[in-house]
């Protein structure tokens, strides 16, 4: 691919190494959430709906001001709203915007069978190419953060793309345009990690939240989209969000030693069959009595 | 050939090992499970990914490998109501297992008589059959995952790998049971494609069934 | 807004009570966000329930709806026992060292000195200053270059309404026993927190606690830090709404917060062209520019201006401009805009062309007057009459009532469907005499023309596409209308013809006129040449006026709205800068758009200095005395006298004739009382603990006809219930648009977790809740959001209820809402200051469905 910005260094399924598996960019690219200021507005949701070019859905009123229960294989972009109580009585309201984590060793790359359904740019986003989607799902079941949502009627599996489009045209995700507050940004890494850690730094100072923190999860080598939330020690507080999100250690075994170990095993029964062969032959037939063969 | 063939074929000294509907039987559960071995490696390691490009596209046999699943499930529980009785493991079999290092290096004379199925064709029908239960149990997770909570997330998981080592221990047998038949022991893929043996095959690999069906010590006494 | 939107990100603390901007202005709650972020700002949040806003609070306190005054007083009474004040400022730019007249009397029984209890008014001639010596015209200062001396009275009309002394008694001490700092202290010693706290609900040591927080601002006479309040129509929608304003207001003038940058009181309009709609004279007391509409004792223009026009008033050392002497200047540029050539000197400007308004013409009253069978038409444009008023059913049978209703809008609405509102059946409809007419309008995106913002903004706009079909543009559709008005005028004669012939009409398209050609005429040109006397610069016959300093009252200049003067000009219309540098850092934006008056962005920024002309805080500073050039400067345009000298002692709040903030407001100024008292909303289940003998307002406004119930809590009605809008929705628009109906599918009641257990509710269940007045039926939301509250004792539950459910839209359509309008339980009960309906804080009775 002639443009750099989306450059693939990872591709799903795919037998050998990619192209782009050693360059290195000079920045990833983060989407930074600070939960504290958001209002939980929608704009992102809308925004999002709106640059993906997917329709108005009917929904149902369900005793909270979320749109809906979860993410939708056309809906990459939902608010979580939590009523939560502390021990101490004190009462917060959480509205987290979830979605596609990016993460750096993404869990559903590492699971998916098909070459080229999931490829992760060079910038760090993890995108989902549904020309080559099997369908098979193991996608939903190498993500911690339960996010690929799969359409039943075109069998095929969808997340936010960090708007890879805007992204690879220099522009920032829809969400971010359209963020009112400024709660959402986006950028490097490295200036979105400093910003978290400026604003949790204030937090510490200036707030009561004195446990707030910075939420780029290490079990799943970082993410690119990142939090700063109010309780960094509960982040289950916010819709269910995992305290320590890895890959599934059985899905790492699956796609590691297991892999190995079975493909091993095939190619050495083959091998062993095809030797025995070789060694002793095949079995002979005892011809007892000369005159039984006409 | 095709005389000799033919000649066999025909010939009285035949005997019948396979009737038609359990060689139906057999080849349907053989192409089930092999479609499924095909497109099921083809998920398995993206070296293998070609085979399910090359059954019509990896989206195609993702449909159809639950499906065909299935079918080989359905086929495993007809071959069981079929087999079931032959397939019990009796003292002639344990004896045999004892000495499969003899039967493994073509030492069969040194290999005690054996029914219409030795010992290692039963063990492999019931490691098919019990495999099968596996598959599709875990199978079954595979194919709906959108219906498992993402709190039972480890059920995936865990299912997964279980598919998984259900199928590479199959895949074990298949290979033995490929190897034998068609190259270990000549005449058995005849036997599973036209239905007969020749009496001096079934004397020499099944010689307690050879006497079943043929009422007596066939030695020289003919 | 006293300030604007941007200058929000200014402040290091916010007081955020009777608004949610959070959920109902979440755009421009990017800059409260930005002063947290930026200056380390605390966030103050009062309100009924736990809101969006409350989410990203410093500190939430939950309020009974209507208990903001107690709450407020509370928080003067704290500032005052904890001197935290800005003593230098209340001194010298508010009336605390005002004496006031003896004979005044304080609401310790609910009732000011004055009141007559058969008309339920006050007289308020002790509400006044003590003068010295004996009191003068009121318009002595006033401009009245070549008018006549007003007329004798004649004999049977009744004496002039009392003014204010020009020359006031004052006490910088602050120590005369009626001084108006002694009275408010001898007013609000009676807030304490323990008051506080069993009348609001909040615990006194939460409430010390944010009192503390908000107050902190002075501590220890500090006077660089500044705080803000912002405010939305949960302060105006109560029967003693401008009395929650006002105390914030003094609040705010007691800490020496108004006219400071990340300081003033702020409204938070939400509509995005309220503002401008008020400007233009929505309401039906004030014609452009909030000069007060005639009424019939002005017997001609001069009596008019006299009544009008205030004179000074205040103490004899200092200093006041009284802007509002130039009265007369605004009015007959103001008539001359209107009425042209037929406007001269002669003929007194025209002002008999003027309705004389007789008496109240509020919202709600006209809908009463409709009832009645008084009013037998009305064209609703840009708004869903049925929806939007308290009593949505009395209004619906009012329209029965009427001859005819023309509706303007882009969707079929409630308004124009209302002969076949729930309840009504098909033989009902049949005895509906009304004619309806439905005229396409436009929607906001295919119109151009201005929005002003609660900033004071005036944002010109363009079109982003035309309208479809067979929609017109609003101004198209009322143009035909008045040229058809006048041609059957013309043709026909009638009672007074004038002022409908002699209307200015010149438009290139009279058809369809161009809101550019609107926007000039408010604007304001010069009819005859200009002279400017102190520049010696001169604008020419028919030039667009670069400011209101130029407007004439001989008739050589014409001004649609003085204030809105200066942002069409020679240069061409302001309103469509959109120049993004801020020098300041303040985000003043001074190229952006225009602001009114003269593209101020801070009102009254005089007071941002100390005595001396200096910024209180020099990293803020907005404006200063400039010695050498002796002349104001600043980075805004200073709201002041350019060359009036600090020693002078001229008062910053130019707009009054005393110069100076009102902590008292003398005479007229509000109807209900100079300070603020804590009264119960109309409907309240609890007595008032000042003065149970008055426990509501007592002037207020109510109706008597059989649509006007109230409910009190021996009729069951026990529970309070408050309305608001959603983020996700617009009123009653966007029930009509998917995007809107996804994100928030069904309207529902917030029903507290305790409530919902003792009524056995879950959520998603129907609940029905009823009023005096009506039923409103919807799904419940039993949330931890609002909490049950203590008042005084007694166990007292919130609910609260969106606005957006009709009998249109694509759920109803659908037959997935239950068809019922909010404000069916809103009370026909509103302020006697501003005639606001009380949407917030009325009785309810909540029942499954």
């Amino acid at each position: 691919m002639s443009n750099g910005t989306l450059e693939i260094k990872a591709i799903s399924g795919h037998a050998g190494p990619v192209a782009g598996r050693d360059t290195s960019r000079d920045y990833d690219v983060c989407k930074l959430i600070d939960v504290t200021t958001c209002i939980g507005c929608k704009a992102c949701e809308v925004a999002c709906l709106e640059w993906n070019g997917y329709p108005f859905r009917e929904t149902v009123f369900d005793n909270t001001y979320q749109t809906m229960p979860d993410l939708a294989w056309n809906y990459y972009n939902l608010i979580r709203f939590n009523e939560h109580v502390a021990e101490d009585g004190t009462f917060s309201w959480l509205m987290r915007k979830d979605g596609c984590m990016h993460c750096a060793d993404p869990g559903c790359l590492l699971a998916c069978p098909a070459d080229g359904a999931i490829v992760q740019y060079a910038n760090g986003i993890v995108d989902f190419n549904q020309d080559n989607c099997i369908g098979c799902q193991y996608c939903v079941t190498g993500c911690p953060f339960n996010i690929p949502k799969f359409n039943h009627e075109t069998k095929k599996v969808h997340k936010c793309t960090l708007c890879s489009d805007r992204v690879g045209a220099g522009l920032e995700p829809a969400c971010i345009k359209a963020c009112p507050t400024g709660c959402l940004h986006f950028g490097s890494k490295d200036d979105m990690k400093d910003l978290a850690d400026k604003r949790v730094k204030q937090l510490h100072e200036h707030t009561s939240h004195k446990s707030a923190g910075v939420y780029d999860p290490p079990g799943v080598g970082g993410t690119h989209v990142i939090y700063v939330l109010h309780d960094i020690d509960h982040p289950q507080y916010y819709g269910g969000l995992p305290k320590d999100p890895r890959v599934p250690l059985l899905v790492r075994i699956w796609k590691g030693p297991l892999k190995w170990l079975g493909n091993f095993a095939i190619a050495a029964g083959v091998i062993a069959a095809a030797t025995h062969f070789v060694r002793y032959g095949p079995k002979k037939v005892e011809e007892p009595k000369k005159e039984e063969v006409v | 050939m095709s005389t000799a063939a033919a000649t066999h074929y025909v010939s009285s000294d035949a005997i019948q090992r396979y009737t038609f509907h359990e060689r139906v039987m057999h080849w349907l559960n053989a192409l089930a499970y092999t479609y499924c071995l095909a497109t099921g490696l083809a998920f398995y390691t993206p070296h293998l990914f070609w085979l399910a490009v090359m059954l019509g596209g990896a989206p195609t046999s993702r449909f159809w490998h639950p499906i065909l699943g299935i079918g080989f499930f359905i086929a495993m529980i007809w071959m069981h109501v079929v087999w079931r009785s032959d397939m019990e493991i009796t003292e002639t079999d344990k004896r045999f297992l004892s000495n499969v290092e003899d039967y493994a290096t073509n030492r069969d004379d040194r290999v005690p008589p054996q029914e219409k199925y030795n010992g290692g064709q039963k063990l492999y029908y019931w490691l098919m059959y019990y495999g099968t239960f596996l598959l599709l149990f875990s199978g079954l997770f595979l194919w709906f995952p959108e219906y498992i909570s993402f709190s039972l997330a480890w059920v995936r998981h865990l299912m997964i790998v279980l598919h998984e080592v259900a199928a590479l221990i199959t895949i074990g047998g298949f290979i033995v049971h490929v190897y034998m038949s068609v190259f270990l022991v000549p005449g058995s893929t005849d036997a599973m494609i036209h239905g007969s043996v020749s009496r001096a095959w079934a004397r020499t690999h099944h010689r307690l069934w050879y006497i079943r069906v043929t009422g007596g010590d066939p030695v020289g006494k003919e | 807004m006293t300030n604007g939107w941007i200058d929000i990100k200014n402040t290091d603390m916010m007081l955020i009570m009777g608004g949610n901007p959070a959920e109902n202005h979440p755009c421009g709650f990017k800059w409260p966000v930005e002063a947290k972020r930026e200056r380390n700002a605390k966030m103050i949040v009062v309100d009924p329930r736990f809101t969006r806003t409350a989410a990203v609070a410093d500190k939430f306190l939950q309020i009974r709806a209507g208990a903001d005054i107690a709450f407020l007083g509370g928080m003067i009474n704290y500032a005052l026992e904890n001197q935290r004040i800005a003593k230098e400022y209340l001194v010298n730019y508010t009336n605390a060292s005002f004496v006031i007249k003896e004979g005044f009397k304080l609401p310790d029984d609910g009732l000011y000195s004055g009141y007559d209890h058969d008309k339920q008014t006050y007289d308020k001639s002790t509400w006044n200053y003590e003068g010295a010596g004996a009191h003068q015209a009121p318009s002595g200062k006033a401009s009245q270059s070549g008018e006549a001396p007003a007329p004798p009275l004649a004999p049977r009309q009744a004496p002039p309404p009392p003014s204010l002394p020009p020359n006031v008694i004052y006490d910088t001490s602050l120590a005369h026993p009626r001084c108006v700092y002694q009275l408010l202290k001898q007013q609000y010693s009676r807030y304490t927190p323990e008051m506080v706290e069993r009348i609001t609900g909040i615990p006194k040591d939460q409430f010390r606690e944010a009192a503390d927080m908000f107050t902190s601002v002075r501590k220890d006479g500090d006077m660089k830090k500044v705080a803000t309040i912002i405010y939305a129509v949960g302060w105006t929608q109560h029967s003693f709404g401008a009395q929650i304003i006002r105390a914030a207001a003094m609040l705010q003038l007691l800490l020496g917060n108004i006219g400071r940058a990340g300081g003033g009181v702020n409204a938070l309009r939400g509509h995005s062209n309220i503002q401008g709609a008020t400007d233009v004279a929505g309401i039906f007391d004030s014609l452009p520019g909030y000069l007060k509409v005639p009424n019939p004792t002005d017997k001609d223009f001069a009596a008019w201006m006299t009544r009008i026009t205030p004179g000074s008033s205040k103490p004899k050392d200092w200093d006041s401009f009284n802007y509002y002497s130039n009265t007369p200047k605004f009015a007959v540029s103001f008539l001359k805009s209107m009425y042209g050539d037929a406007a001269t000197k002669q003929n007194d400007w025209a002002f008999d062309y003027l309705p004389k308004v007789d008496r109240e013409y509020s919202w709600v009253h006209i809908w009463d007057d409709m009832y009645q069978g008084k009013v037998k038409g009305v064209l609703s444009f840009g708004m869903n009459s049925v929806a939007i008023g308290p009593n949505s059913q009395k209004t619906i049978n009012a329209l029965k009532k009427a001859d005819w209703l023309v509706v303007c809008e882009i969707y079929p609405d409630e308004t124009s469907e209302f002969w076949k509102s729930p309840g009504i059946s098909t033989d009902d409809m049949k005895n509906i005499p009304t004619e309806v007419y439905r005229l396409p309008g436009a929607g906001f995106a295919e119109k151009d023309g201005t929005f002003v913002n609660s900033a004071r903004w005036l944002q010109w706009k363009w079109a982003a596409v035309p309208p479809p079909g067979d929609c017109q543009l609003d101004q198209a559709i009322l143009a035909r209308i008045f040229l058809k008005v006048r041609e059957l005028y013309q043709k026909e004669g009638g009672k007074f013809p004038d002022p409908i012939l002699n209307l200015t009409w010149n438009h290139l398209d009279p058809n369809n006129p161009s809101l550019s050609e609107l926007a000039k005429e408010l604007n304001g040109r010069a009819i005859s040449d200009v002279t400017d006397a102190p520049t010696q610069t001169t604008m020419k016959a028919g030039q667009q006026l670069p400011g209101f300093s130029w407007l004439r009252d001989d008739g050589s200049t014409s001004c649609g709205n003085w204030i809105w003067c200066g942002s069409w000009t020679e240069a061409g219309a302001l309103t469509q800068r959109r120049g993004t540098d801020d020098p300041s850092g303040l985000g003043i934006y001074p190229n952006w758009a225009w602001s009114w008056p003269m593209n101020r962005r801070v009102l009254y920024n005089r007071a941002s200095c100390d005595l001396n002309g200096k910024p209180w805080d020099p990293d803020r500073r907005q404006v200063w005395w400039n010695e050498a050039q002796k002349k104001w400067l600043g980075v805004d345009v200073p709201d002041f006298k350019p060359d009036s000298a600090p020693k002078d002692h001229m008062g910053p709040f130019i707009m009054n004739p005393e110069g100076v903030g009102r902590l008292f407001v003398p005479l007229a100024g509000m109807a209900d009382g100079p300070f603020p008292e804590h009264y119960e909303p109309f409907e309240s289940p609890v007595a008032n603990l000042f003065h149970p003998q008055q426990n509501t307002n007592p002037v207020v406004k109510k109706y008597t006809s059989d649509m006007d119930k109230y409910g009190t809590p021996d009729q069951g009605f026990t529970v309070i219930c408050t309305t608001y809008r959603l983020t996700e929705h617009y009123h009653y628009w966007t029930k009509n648009n998917p995007m809107n109906v996804q994100l928030v599918p069904q309207m529902f009641v917030e029903i507290p977790v305790e409530l919902a257990a003792d009524l056995g509710i879950k959520g998603g269940e129907k609940v029905k809740v009823s009023s005096a007045r009506g039923t409103y039926i919807a799904k419940a939301m039993v949330t931890r959001r609002i909490k049950p509250m203590t008042i005084d004792g007694k166990k007292v539950y919130q609910i609260g209820i969106p606005i957006h459910q009709g009998y249109r839209g694509i759920q109803e359509d659908a037959g997935r809402e239950s068809k019922t309008l909010a404000n069916l339980l809103s009370p026909t009960v509103t302020d006697p200051n501003a005639y606001t309906p009380e949407f917030k804080g009325f009785l309810v009775k909540l029942e499954k469905a």
